[in-house]
């Protein structure tokens, strides 16, 4: 559904005559004339007010009983006080029946200071209590997961946590048992609360009922100072503030961005900040000496590095990872470009696709904002698991679904969790993908008349990663022809949003970190090659140095074996590392540490083009370096000057060098960023051919012979070295899974948890079988970081 | 006196649809179907019939709050007679469940309305069974499911079995129940004939109000509002015990003065006892003392003047061999206990009036215990989400107010039947029943 229109209205507050929008209600439209009407339970976020503390009574005038501000919508003419005698008696009522049970431990507990009770006591309490009885007593802390304690003698039982449970995260396991004054939080069946987005119900609580176990007695309010920035654990890039006590990150909260994240977080996000302060970081540089890594001087190290892509000169290749920021991915591709005359570069995992596909993926008129998914009046989430691929969106969505009746349709080859919610389900094979866009473009298929008919608004949600795949090019340029049926680029509540398979896929893509592309996908000196090229040309020896911004070939890119050999014949491997993978361990010759995002200061790019400032909240540990500095002086050792000695001065030139960033400056991006489709930087985007395609029938697979499945892969939320590394979260980092449908494994004789093995052509992985109902028969996947394997036919057996 | 909901009731039997129709059951249904929707709207509006559950609401008006036109719209009757005191409706589902079916159907034509439900508290499984074959020898009558004697009403009803809390007979409560959620009322607007049971335009009525819905049609609505008195026609089914010698269910014409019901109809209270005060309308009512109240017109308006409520129109009478303390007690502990615990002035309150009245009780209060008593009530009155919490503070507080002496009174003798000591009661842990103590619920 579109957005409402607002429309202004006034009405008296206090004898001040305000102005408001209409429906707001009462306690929102008081703020407008700096009135504030104490609230408990009201949390406009969580949906429809519940009217259940009472704390927000007010006397309206012409209505005899006095009405919760929370849920009172505010009307033109309407005549409120919050100042009366009956209204303070009211209040101070609320405050002392809330205190009546709840324990006055404000010294020992995490959230005094910050306390909205304390505060309200304080403002508009009595100051003192008549109730001399025994409180209520419960056990406490008890874990209600491994991340959170509850301390139910201080719950004032508000119900948030109970209906963000119900109405937000809708993992519907917090109800309140009992009834009463012995009503209590608890989950449905006593088993842990554990979900993706858990942690919120920290910050939803009014008191210090819920506490984080990692953060619990680690500060007061008075000790800490909060920073703000973006999260670059995935590619949502939420807005985050940071809690940090002596130049240490201790806890991370939302930084309400209701264009970004609507005020919510993922566990990861909330709880991987552990990561920055654990022994297992490299926190000073590596040169290798022998089969070793020995810690050495950055003198040293970058003069090593130097010499050797010197040395290489255009035989260099660079991948740059996910989480580098524009200004690193664009500062690596101007030395190697400029410097050493190298052009195999690549920010992205699979195989290379045309450039005019990438700058007609990125026309502005085809973006999809993020409130455009809570809008519309259809989504179509294409190949891609939002809860694990930005995992705040699928929070977007069922809001949309929730609130606005949004239509959803769900076309995957693997299981979504967003499948119940969705009106219209297509699942296919594993590589499927090409040939269902196909259909869907040609007309052919049953959902190109639902979203025909679903509205003006259609907004398709789909996974890059699907582009990286074997005919990924052709099933784009058919993803196109679907946007140009459904006239997505006239309607400004419509388009494409693309998920990146890494955080900031689409920055680095702006920023120049194309084999075929330079900044601002303009056409570069020389086309270079893609990823999966560099292994092979590394392998050859027509390449010979290779520099790893960020990025480990033998944990997150597709062909292993491919990179295994590459990374055994390049003379030079330079490493920008966080902890010492595989991949590094075994081949790099220098490894720089490489920052966390809250010691970075630099710009990331939203998938739906927000360019956003990561802004630097904790000093350096150790001895690292910021990145883009440590890029300049390795060209500066090599001869070459880029020119930067700030991080502004980066900014400043990768803004100068991307035509559509023209206007942008990280001052201008502020606390919230700015969307460059939908702004001035629009007129100056690169033209892309935005079809139609004539396109030929993909050809059909090749049919499974016996006992054979297509493969399939997903990359958990879970699976990042910052979880594996973060004591208190470390428990969801998931093993090596294989989900089968239960039908093929009663044929295999595989039952659920045992170890197997998937092989392909005598080479093999092993994982533990879940067995999965929804999975379709004849599919087969497997967690993978990479996540871009499918389709093709392997053997599952028992290992 | 004239008797309608009442009249044959003793029949044996007249809980099958044969011996209901011998007493010319089911003919006002036909009646009806024969007016326009509008027209049998029109008869309940004009008979002025108010809602017998205890809010007392004009019935047809709540008819004509229904919005017009096709969708999903539901009539909730509430069966969930929970109130001490109000055993009215059991009487009649038990004896006469046709009469309430009938008019049901009638109702739910005049609201346009083709899904009913009857919502009927837990413990009442002698009469949902009751229900249950009346139910479906109604349908298999023909008398409900499509095309009901042939007029273009349809109308389905399930009879749903509550499951033991006293707040699921707060509409909006009982609406969650239905819906299979956890039983708590709703913020009020919006009201259930705007958006009620699954979000639809719903009509929840009570048990006694339907059942008068075949007599207006029956008699029209002028003669039917010929009996009670203004502002309060019709008769009603009160139901009066206690301390009385014959305590029952009586049907009365709303008006005639309370001290005909209770030392008439009820036989008054036993051999060498006074009454000492009674609820007129259920346990949630304001008290009144037999000066008060005896002498006044049992009716909606006159029992409001009086400082009451005529509610459920429950009257439970205590005598003068009866503590006041263990009274409010009594009525404290029942709402404490029923308490959802949604809203905070309610859970708290209730709560924390018991501990107190069981100080009180044990001689550890203070006369100034009265007064935070009394200020508690206060707290909690006009305060809250539902009526629960007004239900235990306007009793408990007329308690406090007009028998201050005897609490006073109480508190000296118990405080010296203990010998002046004070001891402060370990408190209870509370958890989850059954969960292992060492780990602890999550």
């Amino acid at each position: 559904m579109p957005r409402p229109e607002p429309k202004e209205i006034t009405f008296t507050i206090d004898g001040l005559e305000v102005k408001a929008t209409e429906g707001e209600m009462l306690v929102d439209a008081a703020k407008h004339g700096d009135v504030e009407i104490p609230i408990f339970c009201y949390e406009p976020k969580l949906g429809q007010p519940v009217g259940a503390c009472r704390m927000c009574l007010v006397e309206v005038e012409g209505i005899p009983k006095l009405q919760t501000g929370c849920s009172t919508p505010v009307k033109d003419g309407m005549v409120v006080h919050t100042q009366t005698e009956r209204v303070h008696d009211a209040q101070k009522a609320v405050v002392e029946f809330l205190l009546v049970n709840h324990p006055l431990d404000c010294p020992v507990c995490d959230k005094g200071g910050e306390c909205p009770l304390q505060d309200i006591t304080f403002g508009w309490g009595a100051g003192t209590s008549r109730f001399i009885e025994p409180k209520r007593h419960f056990r406490k802390p008890l874990e209600i997961s491994p991340l959170i304690a509850i301390d139910r003698e201080r719950c004032i039982l508000c119900y948030r946590c109970v209906r963000y449970s119900q109405e937000i995260a809708e993992d519907y396991q917090l109800v309140l048992h009992d009834r009463g004054a012995h009503s209590f939080v608890g989950t449905f069946d006593g088993h842990p609360y554990v979900a993706p987005f858990s942690g919120n119900i920290i910050e939803l609580c009014p008191v210090g009922a819920l506490t984080s176990t990692a953060y619990r007695f680690r500060a007061r309010p008075w000790d800490v100072e909060t920073a703000g920035s973006v999260c670059t654990l995935c590619a949502a890039q939420c807005n985050v503030s940071l809690t940090v006590r002596d130049d240490k990150v201790s806890r991370v909260m939302v930084r309400d961005h209701p264009e970004v994240d609507d005020g919510w977080l993922c566990d990861k996000g909330r709880f991987a900040y552990q990561a920055f302060h654990v022994d297992e970081r490299i926190t000073e540089p590596l040169v290798r000496e022998g089969d070793e890594l020995r810690p050495a001087s950055w003198d040293r190290a970058i003069a090593t590095a130097a010499a050797g892509l010197a040395r290489a000169g255009r035989h260099t290749a660079a991948l740059v990872g996910g989480q580098a920021t524009n200004e690193d991915g664009f500062l690596l591709q101007r030395f190697l470009r400029e410097g050493l005359e190298a052009h195999d570069l690549d920010s992205r995992l699979g195989a290379q696709l045309p450039v005019e596909l990438h700058r007609a993926l990125a026309a502005p008129a085809l973006q999809a904002s993020v409130p455009d998914l809570e809008f519309a009046h259809a989504v179509l989430v294409l190949e891609t698991e939002l809860m694990d691929d930005a995992a705040i969106l699928d929070l977007r969505i069922r809001k949309g679904i929730r609130r606005h009746n949004l239509k959803l349709a769900v076309a995957s080859s693997r299981p979504s969790a967003l499948d119940p919610a969705a009106e219209q389900v297509e699942r296919f094979a594993p590589g499927g993908v090409g040939r269902f866009l196909y259909e869907l473009a040609s007309g052919d298929h049953a959902l190109s008349d639902w979203l025909r008919d679903a509205g003006q608004d259609v907004v398709i949600v789909w996974g890059e990663r699907m582009g990286g795949a074997p005919g990924g090019a052709n099933a784009l340029r058919a993803l196109l022809n679907v946007a140009g049926n459904l006239n997505l680029g006239e309607h400004e509540g419509a388009g494409l949003l693309a998920i990146p398979a890494v955080t900031n896929g689409r920055g680095l893509r702006e920023a120049g970190v194309l084999p075929n592309a330079g900044p601002g996908l303009k056409a570069p000196v020389a086309d270079g090659r893609g990823a999966p090229e560099i292994a092979a040309a590394l392998a050859d020896g027509d390449l010979r140095a290779l520099y790893l911004l960020g990025a480990d070939p033998l944990v997150s890119y597709p062909g292993r074996g491919a990179w295994a050999k590459a990374l055994d014949r390049a003379t030079t491997v330079v490493a920008h590392a966080g902890v010492l993978t595989q991949g590094i361990r075994e081949h790099a010759d220098v490894v720089f540490p490489s920052e966390v995002y809250a010691e970075k200061n630099g710009t990331v790019v939203h998938p739906d083009g927000r360019v956003q400032r990561v802004r630097q909240a904790i000093a350096h540990v150790g001895n690292v370096r910021p990145e883009w500095q440590v890029i300049a002086d390795v060209a500066r050792a090599a001869g070459f000057d880029l020119g930067v000695l700030t991080s502004a001065m980066a900014t400043k030139q990768l803004f100068a060098a991307v035509p559509f960033y023209a206007g942008l400056t990280a001052e201008g991006l502020a606390g919230h960023g700015v969307r460059w489709p939908a702004g001035d930087g629009a007129a100056k985007a690169p033209e892309g051919d935005l079809g139609p395609f004539t396109l030929e029938a993909p050809a059909p697979e090749p049919a499974p012979t016996h006992g054979q499945l297509r493969l399939g892969s997903w990359r958990s939320l879970w699976a990042a070295p910052e979880v594996r590394i973060s004591p208190s979260l470390q428990f969801l980092h998931p093993g090596s899974s294989v989900e089968l449908a239960p039908d093929d494994a009663r044929r295999l004789g595989i039952e659920d948890g045992v170890p197997v093995e998937v092989a392909q052509n005598g080479t093999s992985l092993r994982g533990r079988a879940t067995l999965r109902s929804a999975v379709p028969a004849g599919s087969v996947f497997v967690s993978d970081e990479t996540a871009i394997l499918t389709g093709a036919l392997v053997e599952v057996r028992r290992a | 006196m004239t008797k309608l909901l009442f009249a044959n009731i003793d029949e044996p039997d007249l809980n099958t649809i044969d011996v209901y129709r011998r007493h010319g059951g089911y003919e006002a249904l036909p009646k009806a179907l024969k007016m326009s929707r509008d027209e049998v709207q029109a008869q309940l509006e004009s008979s002025e019939l108010r809602g017998r559950g205890g809010a007392g609401f004009s019935m047809g008006k709540k008819v004509s709050f229904l919005p017009h036109g096709a969708m999903d719209k539901y009539l909730v009757c509430n069966a969930d007679e929970s109130e001490p005191g109000a055993f009215k409706d059991r009487e009649l589902i038990q004896k006469n469940p046709h009469q309430l079916i009938e008019g049901l159907i009638i109702g739910a034509y005049a609201a346009d309305v083709n899904r009913s439900f009857i919502y009927i508290r837990g413990e009442y499984q002698y009469q949902a069974d009751i229900l249950d074959a009346a139910v479906k020898q109604a349908e298999a009558a023909g008398y409900l499911g499509e095309r009901i004697l042939g007029s273009d009403h349809t109308l389905s009803l399930v009879v749903h079995r509550g499951a033991g809390a006293y707040i699921c007979g707060e509409e909006t409560a009982l609406l969650d129940s239905l819906e299979g959620k956890r039983g708590n009322p709703r913020l009020k607007p919006p009201f259930p004939a705007n958006q009620g049971l699954y979000q639809g335009p719903t009509l929840v009525n009570n048990v006694e109000t339907l059942s008068n819905v075949p007599h207006i049609i029956r008699m029209g609505a002028k003669a039917w509002a010929e009996h009670g008195v203004q502002n309060s026609t019709g008769t009603k089914v009160v139901s009066v015990s206690g301390c009385v010698r014959n305590p029952g269910n009586f049907e009365i014409e709303l008006g005639i003065p309370t001290r005909d019901l209770i030392m008439g109809l009820a036989g008054g209270p036993r051999e060498g006892c006074t009454i000492k005060f009674f609820f007129p309308g259920g346990s949630s009512s304001p008290v009144l003392t037999a000066e008060e109240g005896l002498d006044i017109p049992y009716d909606f308006d006159s029992m409001a003047k009086a400082g009451s409520m005529l509610g459920s129109g429950s009257i439970i009478v205590v005598d003068d061999t009866v503590p006041v303390v263990e009274v409010a007690k009594k009525v404290a502990k029942f709402y404490a206990h029923e308490s959802c615990g949604k809203c905070s002035p309610c859970r708290e309150g209730t709560n924390w009036t018991v501990k107190m009245l069981e100080r009180v009780d044990t001689g550890e209060a203070t006369p100034m215990d009265l007064d935070i008593i009394a200020s508690v009530q206060d707290q909690i009155i006009g305060h809250c989400l539902c009526v629960l919490g007004d239900s235990m503070a306007m009793p408990i507080g007329s308690l406090v107010r007009k028998f201050r002496a005897e609490f006073e009174e109480h508190i000296e003798r118990a405080r010296e039947a203990r010998g002046m000591g004070v001891t402060v009661p370990e408190p209870e842990p509370v958890g989850i029943a059954g969960a292992d103590p060492d780990v602890g619920p999550y």
